[in-house]
This record gives C-alpha cells, sequence and structure tokens, in this order.
C-alpha cells in the first residue's frame, strides 16, 4: 500500500471511530481473552487510563502500560508480548499478512476438495444405498490431505476391499472405519508434529469474524509454545522425545518438591492440639468478670487423609505412567504412607518401590523389572477386583483415590460396577485421565466413569501438577 | 511527592534501582492509578527492594507484612488488648453492668494495629509491603480483596475503617502457587526475570564499584551461562551474585580466575548437587570460557597461582 493510501485508510477508519485507542485496545482485549488470558472489564479500564499517563508515541512505553494492566502472570505476558507485536503493526504488514493468509486458506480449500473427490469416488457405490450420506468434517478432509500418499492407497485399499464383505449394513460400516481411521491419522499426525507445532492447550476458538483478529490469534496459537520450558510444561507427556526426558525429570523433581514443601508446612501446623480464641473467650468470660472460666477454641483443621494411587501403566500409557509415578514418588516426601498400585492387564502393589529413601531411578527399573503389567493391554474390570480381594482393607471414608488412566479399557461397564463400590468405601475418587479434554466426548468408557469419578484432564505436565495441587491441598 | 516517569526512574536508579522502562512504567501506572503493585519473579530478582526502594524516594515508613502459610488477620490486621481488657473487667466488675463493660472494651483504645491496619490508619502516605503473598491461605488471599481494591478494612465491633492516606501497597509473590485471578485483577502486575549481562553489570557497578567494571562483567558473564545453560536446582539470584563479587573483592581479586571461582562457588549456589555439577571440569571450563569473552576453541589465561593477588597492571 502506497502511503497517501495508507493515509486515507486511516482517516477514514478515525472518521468512523473504528480507529481510536479505545476501540484498538477492546480488540486487543477481545484477541487476548480469546487466547486464554482473562482479562476483566475493570482491567480494560485500567489499560485505557493508564495510556493517558504515558507518552503514546514512545512504543515500549505503550507496550509496557497496556501489558502491566492485561497481562497477569508470566503465561499470560509471554501471550501478550507475542500478541502485540502481532496486532500493533504498520497496516502495510497487516495488509500483508491477510493476503498471506488468504492465500494459504484457497490452498488449503483445493486440498480438501481434492480430498472430498478422491474419498467420495471410493465410498460412491455404497452411498447409493445408503439412506444418509456420508458426511465428513472440514478437519477429516484436512487430515486426509496431509496424509502421506502411502496412508492414502491404504486406507482406499482397505475400503475397497471391503466392498466384497459379507455384512448386512455395508455402508454404516465402511462410514464408521472411514471416520474412525481419520481420526487416528488426525491424533497420529498432531503427536508427531515436531518441535511442539500445536500444543493443544491454548484453547481452540473459533473465528472471531474478524480477519486481521482471527489472524493474530493464529500465529500467537503456532508461536507461543515455542520457548522450551513452556513447550515441555504444556505439551502432551506421550509426545515428548528421548531427548526431553532429562529436562523433564529434572522438571518433576523441583515441581514436586515444591508441592511437597506446601503439603508438610500444612501437615505439622494441623497435627498441633487446638489454640485457645482469646477473643472469643473473653467475650465469653465478661460475665465472670474476665476469669477465663470457659474456654473458646479456634476451629480445628481436618484430619489429613490419606492417599491411595492406582496408575495405569499399559502400552498406551507407558511413557505417561514414568513421570506420573516420579511426581508421586516426589510427593511422597511429604505425604508418607502413600500407597500405590499399577495396573494393565492386573494390579500389583508397588508401596514398597515408593520409600523414602530409595533413588527412583533404580525403583523404576526394579519395578518394570520385577512388573508383569508394564506395556500390556488394559483391563480395568480385571484389576479393580484383584484391588477390592486382596486390597479392599486399604479403603477407608478418609482415603482419597487417585486413578491415573487414558480409559481404554476392556468391559468398562463391569469395571464401573466396581468403581462404584469403591466410591462407596473411600472419601473421594480422582481420576487424572491423560487423553485430552477434546477427545472425551468420542469416548464411552470416558462418559461412563466421569459419572463416577471427579476427572480431570492430565495430558501435560502442567495439567498434573495443577489437578495434584487442587486435590491434595483440598484435602489436607 | 508527585514524579513523572521519568523522574521517578531516575529516582529510583539514585537509590540504587536499576530499572528499565518495563519495570518504571509499571511502578509509574501503580502511583498514579492507586493500584497495589503485584511483583512476581523467581527468589532473589529484586522484588522486595522496589517496595524498599519507594519507601526512600518517597522518604516514607515502609510498613512490612511477611505472609505465611497460616497468617491470620489477627496477626496480619489487628487484635484486642486482652490483658488491658481483663483488667478493665476486674476493675469495674462490681459497678457495672457486664452489657455496658463489653460496650466500652472492643474500643479503638483497646486495638492493637497490625500492619495493614497501622498503614491505612497512617496519616502519611506509607508504603506497604506484603511479601511473599503466595504462602498465605486462599481464605486470607481473598480477606485482602477489601483493602486491595477499597482501601478499607471491616472490623466487626468497630465497623469499616477507611485509609487515611492510601498507600503504596506492593505485593511479592515467589509464584509457589497460583493467585486468585481476584486478587490479581486488582493490582497492576509485574513480572522480574534474571537480568541479561548488561543489566546485571549495571547492578554490580552500582553497589559493588570496588569490584571494578572488569571483573563485575566476568561475573555478570559466569553468572549468564550458569543460569542459561546449567540445569541447577536454584539459580543463583542478583543478591548472590552481590554477595559473590564482594567475596572475590574481599580476596582482592580483580579478575575470574579457576581457583578464585572455585573458592568462592559456595556463595553462589547454595545446593551441594549444584555446587557439584559447577566445579566439574568441563563446565567449569566452559563458564571461564564464556567469563572472559573467549570465542569457542580459544583457549585462554583462566589459571590464576597468586592467589587472587593479580599485580595492577593487569587492569
Amino acid at each position: 500500500m502506497e502511503p497517501g493510501e495508507t493515509a486515507c485508510v486511516v482517516t477514514e477508519a478515525e472518521s468512523a471511530g473504528l480507529n481510536t485507542i479505545e476501540y484498538n485496545i477492546t480488540r486487543f482485549v477481545q484477541i487476548l481473552r480469546r487466547l486464554g488470558v482473562r482479562v476483566s472489564l475493570a482491567e480494560t479500564v485500567d489499560a485505557v487510563s493508564a495510556l493517558a499517563g504515558i507518552d503514546l508515541l514512545d512504543k515500549s512505553r505503550v507496550r509496557a502500560a497496556l501489558k502491566a494492566c492485561l497481562a497477569k502472570s508470566r503465561r499470560e505476558a509471554g501471550i501478550f508480548d507475542q500478541a502485540y507485536g502481532l496486532f500493533f503493526t504498520t497496516p502495510e504488514e497487516k495488509a500483508r499478512r491477510r493476503q498471506q493468509y488468504r492465500e494459504a486458506r484457497a490452498e488449503r480449500d483445493r486440498l480438501i476438495n481434492t480430498a472430498e473427490r478422491e474419498l467420495m469416488e471410493v465410498v460412491e457405490e455404497w452411498q447409493r444405498d445408503l439412506p444418509e450420506k456420508i458426511v465428513l468434517t472440514e478437519q477429516q478432509l484436512e487430515t486426509f490431505s496431509l496424509m502421506p500418499e502411502s496412508g492414502k492407497e491404504r486406507m482406499k485399499e482397505i475400503l475397497d476391499r471391503m466392498k466384497s464383505n459379507p455384512v448386512n449394513n455395508p455402508g454404516e460400516l465402511i462410514n464408521r472405519v472411514l471416520q474412525s481411521s481419520l481420526n487416528y491419522w488426525r491424533y497420529y499426525m498432531m503427536k508427531n508434529a515436531a518441535g511442539g507445532g500445536k500444543a493443544g492447550t491454548l484453547p481452540e476458538e473459533g473465528s472471531t469474524g474478524d480477519e486481521e483478529m482471527d489472524e493474530v490469534i493464529r500465529s500467537v496459537d503456532a508461536h507461543f509454545y515455542h520457548h522450551p520450558g513452556d513447550r515441555i510444561l504444556h505439551r502432551d507427556m506421550e509426545s515428548l522425545d528421548d531427548s526431553d526426558i532429562p529436562r523433564m525429570t529434572s522438571l518433576i523433581s523441583h515441581m514436586s518438591s515444591q508441592l511437597a514443601l506446601g503439603i508438610s508446612r500444612r501437615y505439622k501446623r494441623s497435627a498441633g492440639t487446638a489454640a485457645v480464641d482469646i477473643r472469643r473467650t473473653v467475650r465469653r468470660n465478661i460475665r465472670y468478670g474476665g476469669v477465663p472460666i470457659e474456654l473458646r477454641y479456634r476451629a480445628r483443621r481436618r484430619k489429613r487423609p490419606r492417599f491411595l494411587l492406582i496408575c495405569d501403566v499399559s502400552a498406551s500409557m507407558a511413557r505417561h505412567a514414568r513421570f506420573v509415578l516420579q511426581f508421586i514418588y516426589g510427593l511422597n516426601s511429604a505425604l508418607g504412607g502413600l500407597e500405590s498400585f499399577i495396573f494393565s492387564e492386573d494390579l500389583e502393589r508397588t508401596t514398597e518401590f515408593f520409600s523414602k529413601n530409595r533413588n527412583f531411578a533404580r525403583s523404576m527399573t526394579d519395578m518394570i523389572n520385577g512388573s508383569r503389567q508394564w506395556g500390556k493391554s488394559t483391563n480395568l474390570h480385571e484389576s479393580l477386583k484383584t484391588f477390592l480381594r486382596h486390597y479392599g482393607d486399604k479403603l477407608t471414608p478418609d482415603t482419597v483415590v487417585f486413578i491415573v488412566s487414558d480409559a481404554r479399557t476392556v468391559a468398562p461397564e463391569a469395571a464401573a460396577g466396581l468403581l462404584r463400590d469403591i466410591k462407596l468405601k473411600c472419601a473421594d475418587i480422582i481420576w487424572l485421565n491423560t487423553l485430552p479434554r477434546r477427545e472425551w466426548e468420542q469416548k464411552a468408557p470416558v462418559k461412563l466413569f466421569c459419572g463416577l469419578a471427579d476427572m480431570y484432564e492430565c495430558s501435560t505436565l502442567s495439567q498434573l501438577e495443577k489437578a495434584l495441587r487442587r486435590h491434595v491441598f483440598k484435602y489436607a | 511527592m508527585d514524579l513523572n516517569l521519568d523522574e521517578l526512574k531516575r529516582a529510583m536508579e539514585k537509590e540504587g534501582y536499576v530499572s528499565e522502562d518495563d519495570l518504571a512504567v509499571t511502578v509509574y501506572l501503580a502511583l498514579t492509578l492507586k493500584k497495589p503493585l503485584l511483583v512476581e519473579g523467581a527468589p532473589g530478582v529484586g522484588k522486595t527492594e522496589i517496595a524498599k526502594v519507594l519507601g526512600r524516594v518517597f522518604d516514607t515508613e515502609v510498613i512490612r507484612l511477611q505472609c505465611y502459610e497460616g497468617l491470620d488477620e489477627n496477626k496480619a490486621l489487628y487484635e484486642w488488648n486482652y490483658q488491658r481488657q481483663l483488667l478493665k473487667i476486674q476493675i469495674l466488675k462490681d459497678s457495672c453492668p457486664h452489657e455496658d463493660i463489653e460496650k466500652d472494651l472492643f474500643d479503638e483504645e483497646y486495638l492493637l494495629e497490625r500492619p495493614l491496619l497501622k498503614a491505612i490508619r497512617s496519616d502519611r502516605r506509607v508504603v506497604l509491603l506484603i511479601d511473599e503473598v503466595d504462602k498465605v491461605d486462599e481464605p486470607f488471599e481473598a480477606f485482602l480483596f477489601e483493602l486491595l481494591s477499597d482501601f478499607q478494612v471491616s472490623i466487626p465491633e468497630l465497623g469499616t475503617l477507611e485509609a487515611r492516606q492510601i498507600p503504596i501497597v506492593v505485593l511479592t509473590s515467589n509464584g509457589d502457587r497460583e493467585l486468585s485471578d481476584g486478587l490479581k485483577r486488582r493490582c497492576v502486575y509485574l513480572y522480574i526475570d534474571y537480568p541479561d549481562i548488561d543489566k546485571e553489570v549495571r547492578i554490580l557497578q552500582m553497589k559493588v564499584p570496588e569490584a571494578g567494571e572488569r571483573l563485575n562483567r566476568q561475573i555478570a558473564a559466569a553468572v549468564n551461562y550458569i543460569r542459561s545453560n546449567l540445569d541447577l536446582r536454584k539459580q543463583p539470584s542478583i543478591a548472590e551474585s552481590l554477595d559473590w563479587a564482594r567475596a572475590l573483592v574481599a580476596l582482592h581479586a580483580d579478575v575470574l580466575t579457576v581457583e578464585n571461582l572455585t573458592r568462592t562457588v559456595n556463595l553462589l549456589l547454595k545446593n551441594r548437587d549444584d555446587r557439584l555439577q559447577v566445579l566439574d571440569g568441563g563446565v567449569l571450563d566452559e563458564i571461564m570460557r564464556h567469563a572472559l569473552g573467549e570465542k569457542a576453541g580459544e583457549k585462554g589465561h583462566t589459571h590464576c597461582h597468586c592467589h587472587g593477588n593479580l599485580p595492577a597492571s593487569s587492569n
């Protein structure tokens, strides 16, 4: 855009009230909110007021003033910096980015149309007999378009082979196979997105309807977790590379010791005897001339609960389990007496591996070598049966049971029945699910277990720490 | 005293606090918008120091509330003077009905001010430092809301007490626990990260000028390398860099050497595993290489055999 043209655009926008400070800050706040930064109306007002005392021509001071009012944590400050640079830029730069996006969008539409054509050619024969046509989402078509050629050919081949399959309703079967393999491929490709790509923890919001704002949101979303520490904290634990493990191990060690420190302080306090509440005692004893005949006490803290961990170590959970167990190992230094079990096809007790004086790496090696459960398939029903049969007496009304699992199990209904029995015998069941929350809706067992336990997403280290902090402190 | 942004920045520097634009703007906004300033960052980056410096800049008292788990309003806000109350009851017990005694007993004269009450009842604008607010329980955090947004407190027996002068409030947090949205919303926010080499040199020059610019630059470069490249249990803070510089000065060192680094590393790193990591041969060489500003592959004179006493000509 020529300078003259830019001036015209700016003047036009100003006359329509679209280029005022208030208007731009409001739009910027909307972007931040879409990116998961919680900005209240009061903070927006503060931001506008803040600019009144700042030289508006000094870019770095304007940035600092807005940041002080709108971003209230280190993470939010990171998002703010990214979004600020993208939003408050020259009209030329904005136009260039918009053009780039339009081109990318057109290319994506072309790929999706081609994918749809290719897939419909293969399934056309069944489409005729189906009462409802196969409808694939844009996301599924995009997945197909991004699949490697060999994968596409293999999928088409499988669908083609199913033509000769003598089942009652081949159309419905083919629809199910197609949908689930596309979903699998999407999950697989996201997991393998090199270098963190999209971490999946920033909210996946829909479009704002404003091209310029959408562009900023997309760019921040893609770039925010490029900081190595943030990437590890917020990325699905299963998708971490082997090279990330030492950093992850050290992060877990730090986080669990911080959490343990807080818990031990709290327990120390709660172990004391009840203290006299002097104010209430004086009041109560005025009638006796101030002689403290009737003592009044401060409310006693709740008794320390017992924690019991049941961790899934099946093939789909093996990597998560390693990190979760390390975290629990760190916490055990403060909690002490934590009962722990691992399970896949059946259940094994692992409490002795978590004793305070043992080295974690050695404990893990011993546990994996001595276990017959590591990396097998999941049977929660069988495992809970063993638990109730041999260790049912570990459940008391003050026991909080933590289950760590992705809920992919055979016989989920039967397992749910036993979970119901466990719930009757303990204080609470907290389920830490390593499956991303966006996939819960599609998994029937997850929905089933959700009704029986408080379920929290726990696919990243940050979520694991938050969930444990919230619940361990709640009961402490 | 009203200061504009540049004056405030200069005044803070004059009081020994090196502040960049981001920091100065945020502090300035807290002062002009009359909002509490919430400062987060790792231990030892200078969060508490901001409050002390503001106290000196505005020549006013700094009232400090040190937070810890279990802190309650009796220790933070006010307490009744029970001894005096008991004495009064004893004196009046035969001459007054107990309803009247009760009315008299809960009067301001029996009130013991704790830091929060002292700050809002002060006739001057004081600096109220609420240090390590992340250590308190959530209910206490919620209790602070009234003070932080309206600068008033409620005492059941006396009603609401409003601030005579709105204090300059500085809250600090090490990020041990995420603070509630309610608290954050009421504050202007500042995150202080570890400084880059140039800023750390400026801080060292300001606080330990006797070390000389060359040694201070080497210290800053070495500390920067340690923070950015080693996976330590506890990163060295600015306060520890300053202690290290002072220790080196005490040993009459005017250049960093493997020898004096080894002898003084316990002032920089307070954890045994961290110290062992730094004292590992390869790591030590890398630290020295960065401290002396050598390029990869270059071998410098990193060993000193004169126990830190270099001749003046080495300057």
